[in-house]
């Protein structure tokens, strides 16, 4: 670690951490209702537990992106954070904001959430995903001022570098899009329209330019590449990600009562989707491939590799599975979707965030790499996420072809509830597989707070 | 001296075509990908890292072939078109197998672009 105030990332990156395990304790509970529907009801029903899974998967991405950016943009700045200060009292209002939404979903009815937040002033909630109160977005919108204030300061004030131009565009094209769920128009149609503007413009838009300056910096720092050619693949590759995922916003608009002209651009435009994450995978695999030095911290590296593998297995093959608006008629809504996001969101974002902290933490505590054996350990925890979550996009694809040949394809219909229990099998595999996927995640946390060996830890130079 | 480096380079070139070709029959240009990499192969230099290229992307390819159209046939002449579960295991199977060809091939790729084997130094 460069500069002192690099350390803040490290608050931002444990919170991340514990929303993380949150997280997936919630999907371990959703995936049980799905087969036993009366599991813990009427405690956590299943629409409350969707909500927190979902809601708590935005939230520790959002503090991983925050945690990354504190960590990298001094460094790649070439100076202190402009207000660590400002850093640390912008994570306790996040936590704090975060933390009690969360609870307000467990322990109040949400309509009565919805009363005592004061939605009624400014009516924001129940759509899926902004389910947050509207004074919680207000927060989110408090934070992230805040949080772009602070880096891009820090990045106007010192040496400019393509990732953190990259960097600060999807940082700040996450805050402005996010000003979308303000808009909740009565017209079903049009508020459909412009919540993805919030959802699609986020995940398939600004945010992979995050991941790929995240990445980018992290194959720099650890493959002694120059800095040149990594740069030159940063640029086509967001170039690509623009091109095709602005428009591509139009697969979500097939059969929702825009113009049908979306069909084409939609279809067209989504099928490229997959170019810029195919070549985030050329990108990575090059970069590695022409490694100048062996980085200790191995594991960041696995990381590294893994992200851009899976983020183009999950957001580019499984998003072109089903994108295609004829293919679309049938698959929309399906298990198909979920196979999609699952493996979607593990590959690009939650991976690329454990990729950084996998990085930077030993740094913050001024060791190059931990540990073999907690390296090992967090290997051991790489493989059994990936290899689980494989699995459970695969279960989730076997599930939704079913449930579109017999509910929507087949000559007799099947009713939703009947079809359901008859992919049961996949949902109870999808269960197995997610428990394993807890597993990597707990040795994850206790790759980074179980003692280390000192004697095999590489101190940072100075 | 110069000769032999130049040599050098255009095996390196062919390598990097024969990746090329190998990637882009197993995506964009099925069929005609192919016939590239069988007339790389004739231009090859005997024992060369163009002709490793050349030989592993057709033989990843054929079997490539075996594994994607030969079993996914087998698949619907054993379950036909008419089962729900054909079309679970066929396009559950092809979207996963294709895509781990897809991803040898670029791996593949970038081994050629820079002059060497498959395998890991």
């Amino acid at each position: 670690m460069q500069y002192q105030s690099q350390s803040v990332a490290k608050l931002y990156f444990l919170a991340a951490m514990g929303l993380f395990a949150g997280q997936i304790l919630f999907g371990i509970i959703l995936g049980l209702q799905y087969v036993m529907g009366d599991f813990l009801f009427p405690e956590i029903p299943f629409n409350v537990a969707r909500m927190v899974h979902t809601n708590l998967l935005i939230v520790w991405l959002l503090f991983g992106f925050m945690g990354a950016s504190y960590y990298l943009v001094p460094e790649e700045s070439g100076r202190e954070l402009y207000s660590p200060k400002l850093a640390v009292l912008m994570f306790w209002v996040f936590l704090v904001a975060g933390a009690l939404t969360i609870l307000g979903y467990l322990f109040v009815p949400y309509s009565g959430l919805a009363q005592m937040t004061g939605n009624g002033i400014l009516p924001t909630m129940g759509r899926e995903f902004l389910e947050q109160p509207t004074i919680t977005k207000l927060g989110i919108v408090v934070v992230a001022l805040a949080f772009l204030y602070n880096v891009g300061m820090t990045v106007l004030t010192g040496r400019k570098t393509v990732v953190t131009i990259v960097l600060m565009t999807g940082l700040v094209g996450l805050a402005v899009f996010f000003l979308f769920s303000f808009y909740n128009p009565d017209n079903l149609v049009k508020d459909k329209y412009f919540w993805w503007w919030v959802v699609h413009l986020w995940v398939e838009g600004v945010w992979e330019l995050i991941l790929a300056s995240i990445l980018a910096f992290v194959l720099i720092k650890t493959t002694g590449v120059d800095r040149e050619v990594i740069e030159k693949w940063l640029y086509i590759i967001i170039a690509m990600t623009l091109i095709t995922g602005i428009i591509g916003t139009g697969h979500h608009y097939y059969w929702i009562g825009t113009p049908s002209y979306w069909q084409w651009w939609g279809s067209i435009f989504s099928a490229l989707e997959p170019i810029p994450f195919f070549m985030l995978t050329l990108f990575a695999f090059n970069t590695i491939n022409k490694r100048k030095r062996e980085h200790p911290n191995k594991a960041a590296v696995l990381w590294a590799m893994g992200t851009a593998v899976m983020a183009f297995l999950g957001a580019g093959v499984w998003g072109f599975l089903h994108t295609l608006s004829p293919v679309n008629y049938y698959t929309h809504g399906s298990q198909i979707t979920a196979a999609h996001g699952h493996m979607a969101f593990y590959g690009a974002y939650v991976m690329v965030v454990l990729t950084i902290m996998s990085y930077a933490i030993p740094l913050m505590r001024g060791q190059q790499a931990k540990s073999n054996r907690m390296q090992v350990m967090e290997m051991w925890s790489f493989w059994l996420m990936t290899v689980s979550m494989v699995f459970i996009t695969l279960f989730l694809t076997g599930a939704g072809i079913l449930q579109v040949y017999l509910q929507r394809y087949s000559d007799a219909p099947q009713a939703f509830m009947v079809v359901q229990e008859k992919i049961s099998l996949f949902y109870w595999m999808r269960e197995a597989a997610g428990l394993v996927f807890l597993v990597g995640v707990v040795l994850f946390i206790l790759s980074f707070f179980l003692p280390q060996e000192e004697k095999n830890m590489q101190a940072q130079p100075a | 001296m110069t000769q032999l480096h130049h040599s050098a380079g255009e095996q390196q070139q062919r390598a990097s075509h024969a990746a090329l070709a190998s990637l882009l029959n197993l995506t964009l240009l099925p069929g005609f990908a192919f016939i590239w990499l069988l007339l790389n192969l004739k231009k090859c230099s005997q024992d060369g890292i163009d002709r490793y290229h050349t030989v592993l992307g057709l033989k990843l390819n054929l079997i490539a072939a075996v594994a994607l159209l030969v079993v996914t046939g087998l698949m619907i002449l054993a379950g036909g078109l008419g089962s729900a579960w054909t079309w679970v295991y066929v396009i559950t199977y092809f979207t996963m197998v294709h895509s781990l060809f897809i991803l040898a091939a670029v791996w593949a790729l970038v081994r050629a672009w820079a002059g060497q084997k498959l395998t890991v130094r």
